[in-house]
This record gives structure tokens, C-alpha cells and sequence, in this order.
């Protein structure tokens, strides 16, 4: 099963928990300024990092949409004929 | 950002240092804020006796007790960027031998949500009340002040003195007790 994320999925992964955790800190501070209670601006961003864990750390297919496109494999025989150059240059250095 | 290692690391990384940046602005939405509150302070009784003080060079100082009623609304110092309150009441006066003494006689912390009204009647010295020698048999003037120190989630530490005082003079004999 494919765990590794695309680059856009790298890049979108990124930018969600960035807001995220930037929402969470924006919440907190003005809910705790209002309450009085710094203790309570902690937990609301423990909270967003929570949810931004759930959310951008598992390998979830939404940051698999653009893999990257591999050229198709080369038949042999082009393969026989590029060894055959390195075999020349082998003997030319021996001597 | 390609395995869950690397992404973890970058995630705890970022909410570290959006936390460190949310306490500095607990910090600057409390540093410039006045926390001073008139307090009221208000002395019973005083004795005065002359004994044997270990600790000094000479033989015998003077020792004095008081018996002191205080109260102050503490309330409006009280933030979120406060965590308790150390109040300290100290005595300050001047004698023959030295321009200026300062004494701590009782001390007392406050945390946040402890009830910050005080009220305390009858209340006696915590430490005592040594003088550096026998200036404290008929002195005019001796100044009771309660200062307090708050300790802040984020940030220093002011120290606000002399909200509220009262001065007294002491009793001119020893073994005598002076109401008020």
C-alpha cells in the first residue's frame, strides 16, 4: 500500500495544518483574552493540533491525486547497444 | 514532508512556536497595566520588650509586637497573566544608629482564584520584629506598608510598593502595651 505523499499532496498537507494550528491560535488568544484564563487559549490550540494531526499526518489519498509521471520502461535491445560503448572504453583503460 | 516523521516533526515544530508567540502576546496585553490598589491598614495593639538577642552583637534589643487588622480588594490586579500574588507587610523607620530600617513583619501569598478580598482582623507578626540595637523605645515614627509582588504567567515581575501605609509611634517603655 503507497505511504508516500505526492508533492502537491506535501504542499496542500502543509498548508492545512499551517491554517489550522494559525485558526486554533487566533481563537484561543481572543477566548482566553475574553474568559480571563490563559489556560483555556493552551487547550484550544492543543485541540487544533489534535485535529491537524488527524488530518495531515495519516497517508490519505487526497494527497495522492497527482503522483508523478515516469517515462515507460525501455525495451532491451537499446540496452544491449548502450553496454557496448562502456565495454570499449573497459579495454581502452586496461591498456 | 514525504513520510509521518517528517511531517509530524514540522507540525510539532510550527505549534511551538505559534504557542511561543500567543504567551508573548499574554505578555504585551498586561506589561504597561497599573497594579496598584489602595489597601487599608489599621494597628490594635503594640507591645515593646527589651531581650536577649543571639544574633546581634549586643546583649539585649528591642523586640516589638503588633497586633494589626488589614484589608484590601485585590480583585482588579488579578489577570490572566497573573498567577498569585505574594503580599508582604513591612515596617520602616529611622534611629540614632541607622538612617533607615526595613522589617518584614507577615507575608502572605495569594493565588489566582483564591478569594481575592482581604479582610483579616486581629492579625499578629509572623517574624520578628528584632531592632538593631534599642531604637525602637519611643520612636516617633514608624511606617507600616503592604506592598505585593505579582508573579505573571509570561513576563517580569513588578514589585508595587506602599499601597496604602499608617505610622505610628512606638510605646516609650518597655513591657507596656499601647492600644490604638
Amino acid at each position: 500500500m503507497p505511504t508516500k505523499l505526492d508533492y502537491k499532496g506535501q504542499k496542500l498537507a502543509e498548508q492545512i495544518f499551517q491554517g489550522i494550528i494559525l485558526i486554533s491560535a487566533v481563537i484561543g488568544f481572543v477566548y482566553g483574552l475574553i474568559i480571563e484564563q490563559f489556560g483555556w487559549t493552551v487547550y484550544i490550540v492543543l485541540v487544533g493540533f489534535a485535529v491537524s494531526c488527524v488530518l495531515t499526518l495519516p497517508p490519505w489519498p487526497m494527497y495522492r491525486k497527482n503522483p508523478l509521471s515516469w517515462q515507460p520502461v525501455i525495451p532491451e535491445t537499446s540496452g544491449e547497444s548502450s553496454q557496448k560503448p562502456q565495454e570499449t572504453l573497459k579495454k581502452k583503460k586496461h591498456k | 514532508m514525504n513520510t509521518v516523521l517528517s511531517r509530524a516533526n514540522s507540525l510539532f515544530a510550527f505549534s511551538l512556536s505559534v504557542m511561543a508567540a500567543l504567551t508573548f502576546g499574554c505578555f504585551v496585553t498586561t506589561a504597561f497595566k497599573d497594579r496598584r490598589v489602595p489597601a487599608d491598614i489599621h494597628v490594635s495593639k503594640v507591645m515593646l520588650k527589651n531581650v536577649d538577642d543571639f544574633t546581634g552583637p549586643r546583649e539585649r534589643s528591642d523586640l516589638g509586637f503588633i497586633t494589626f487588622d488589614l484589608s484590601a480588594d485585590l480583585q482588579p490586579v488579578f489577570d490572566w497573566n497573573v498567577k498569585q500574588l505574594f503580599l508582604y507587610l513591612s515596617a520602616e523607620y529611622s534611629t540614632k544608629s541607622n538612617s533607615l530600617n526595613q522589617v518584614v513583619l507577615w507575608d502572605k501569598i495569594v493565588l489566582r482564584g483564591e478569594n481575592p478580598k482581604l479582610n483579616l482582623r486581629d492579625m499578629k507578626s509572623k517574624y520578628f520584629f528584632f531592632d538593631d540595637g534599642n531604637g525602637l523605645r519611643a520612636n516617633k515614627n514608624i511606617t507600616l506598608t503592604l506592598s505585593w509582588n505579582v508573579v505573571p504567567n509570561a513576563g517580569i515581575l513588578p514589585l508595587v510598593a506602599g499601597s496604602g501605609q499608617v505610622s505610628l509611634p512606638f510605646p516609650d517603655a518597655y513591657e507596656t502595651t499601647k492600644s490604638y
